[in-house]
């Protein structure tokens, strides 16, 4: 019978096909393998932040150098993937990206203080910021979850400041994450697991706040604003 | 921190002093803050970003059901004739609504997605794809006896547009609707549902050649389908494909045994009381 033929051919080339993406997805696999290690070790080199604050500028400078690294892993990543299979293979550098949004957000908070944008860590990362047909870019949706994750780490940098008994520090970290509070309140969430990392930055928020309380009313507020009379 | 002690003793304040200072500094933060402060427009840009995307994928759900409910009509319509005479005029009517589906909203499916990358949509337009094909390829196999292969089903995907708002700019373009392998071969697995549905009122209408045929079409997707290895989506359908192969060789089997003793014509009242049932249990149209 002629089907036969024909449907052999065409299960034969599916199978081929899905030979193909396997071994894209392997090369895809190895390489998200080395860049996540990178990412890792500038977490890692980060942490030193909680205890030591002479030890925050090295270690920026260093976690500049592994974001370089990284750089030439996300350039042959780009490399790998077929030009209009991006989101087909998201799920293997989903993760990693978002980490690496919330520590060069974090990195470049320490060092100026304000919020990196979508396009900066994207050109930290050498990738676009801008959702093309075709390419590799950085999906907003990781940005997002990246500054979420910086919030946590934030909060924490907080707690700790005021141990190491920097008073000021968790005054900036509450202005800053106020303003990303309220920025996320912006966002039309779906229920989602943005939606979901979303939800736990109301208890960031409230950490942060019970720090800036204590000091307030042990009059260890550094320059104490006028607290609203009632 | 303070302790435990501690803990309680400011829990005490708290609840006397808490509209003054824990909500304070959110208070006092949000009505600091400009309305044109850098971080807001960061956000306002990633909530049009957002609002965007999902914008757009309630738009495709709303394409895909759409090629969904005519692909079932057409699969119906399909398997409306009795004689063979009434299957010619179904055939070109079919034919005709199977274009204008092409040209409707699986074009405007590769409108949607011109500029944004297909996979990121996937999901939303998938249940369509599948349904399509599976339309698409019991028209092929009924019209040309051959099943449709996939570049051949995406190449008729692909358009030529021409925008007249500039009439004065040469502004054609082609366009392609992407269409998913995966999807093509989860249409494919359910083709052996319809074609299991065809073999048994092809029994109900006395034509047995054409049960036979349908028969060993499906086994052949079936021998197909247990080759293939790696696709999950695969493998949870690959027990309906087994349901329906059962269910078609039941019937040839019924065919063969009952009918061998009875003459063909008697089978007409017969066969539908036996095999009905079956159908209406069939599960593959599971979305609705």
């Amino acid at each position: 019978m002629c089907e036969n033929h024909v449907i052999n051919s065409l299960f034969t080339d599916f199978q081929s096909n899905m030979d193909k993406e396997q071994e894209i997805r392997e090369v895809i696999r190895n390489i998200c393998k080395d860049v996540g290690q990178i990412s890792r070790e500038a977490t890692t080199v980060l942490q030193v932040i909680h205890h030591n604050e002479a030890g925050i500028n090295p270690a920026c400078l260093k976690a500049r150098e592994l974001f370089e690294k990284a750089r030439e892993g996300y350039a042959r990543l780009t490399e790998a993937l077929p030009p209009n299979d991006y989101y087909k293979y998201q799920e293997h550098w989903r993760t990693m990206t978002q980490r690496y949004c919330f520590l060069i957000a974090l990195t470049i908070w320490l060092e100026t203080g304000i919020l990196a944008t979508h396009d900066t860590i994207a050109q930290v990362l050498g990738i676009s910021a801008l959702e093309r047909k075709t390419g590799f870019h950085l999906d907003i949706e990781d940005y997002l979850n990246g500054l979420l994750q910086l919030c946590s780490e934030l909060s924490r940098l907080a707690v700790n400041s005021v141990t190491r008994g920097d008073f000021e520090k968790p005054m900036q970290i509450s202005k800053f994450v106020m303003e990303l509070n309220a920025g996320f309140r912006l966002l039309n969430l779906k229920n989602d697991h943005l939606r979901k990392r979303f939800d736990v930055l109301k208890y960031d928020v409230k950490k942060i706040e019970e720090v800036v309380y204590d000091l307030s009313i042990r009059g260890l507020r550094p320059k104490p604003e006028p607290v609203v009379d009632g | 921190m303070p302790g435990p002690a501690g803990k309680h003793y400011r829990g005490n304040r708290k609840t006397s002093n808490q509209t003054h200072t824990l909500a304070s500094v959110a208070r006092e933060t949000a009505t600091s803050l400009p309305a044109d402060s850098p971080v807001l427009a960061i956000f306002k840009d990633a909530a049009r970003k957002l609002n965007e995307r999902q914008d757009r994928h309630e738009r495709l759900v709303k394409l895909s059901r759409d090629v969904t409910i005519e692909s079932k009509r057409i699969i119906f319509l399909l398997h409306s004739p009795i004689t063979k005479e009434s299957s010619e005029n179904t055939l070109t009517e079919a034919k005709d609504r199977m274009q204008k589906l092409i040209n409707g909203p699986i074009r405007s499916i590769g409108l949607e997605l011109e500029n944004s990358p297909a996979h990121l949509h996937g999901r939303a337009v998938t249940a369509g794809f599948q349904e399509f094909i599976e339309a698409r390829t019991l028209l092929s196999l009924m019209a040309d006896k051959r099943i449709i292969t996939y570049p051949e089903v995406q190449k008729e995907l692909e358009y030529e547009i021409k925008d007249d708002d500039d009439a004065d700019v040469d502004n054609q373009r082609s366009l392609v609707t992407m269409l998913p392998e995966s999807d093509y071969m989860l249409g494919l697995a359910d083709l052996t549902g319809e074609l299991m549905r065809k073999a048994i009122n092809s029994i109900s209408s006395g034509d047995s050649e054409e049960c036979y045929q349908a028969c060993q079409v499906v086994r052949h997707l079936y021998t197909g389908y247990l080759g293939i290895t790696g696709s999950r989506l695969l493998v949870r359908k690959l027990s309906t494909t087994r349901a329906n192969v059962n269910k078609v060789e039941m019937a040839v089997y019924a065919l063969k045994v009952r009918g061998g003793e009875t003459p063909a014509p008697l089978l007409l009242p017969a066969a539908p009381a036996e095999w009905e049932p079956p159908i209406n249990l069939s599960d593959d149209e599971g979305y609705y």
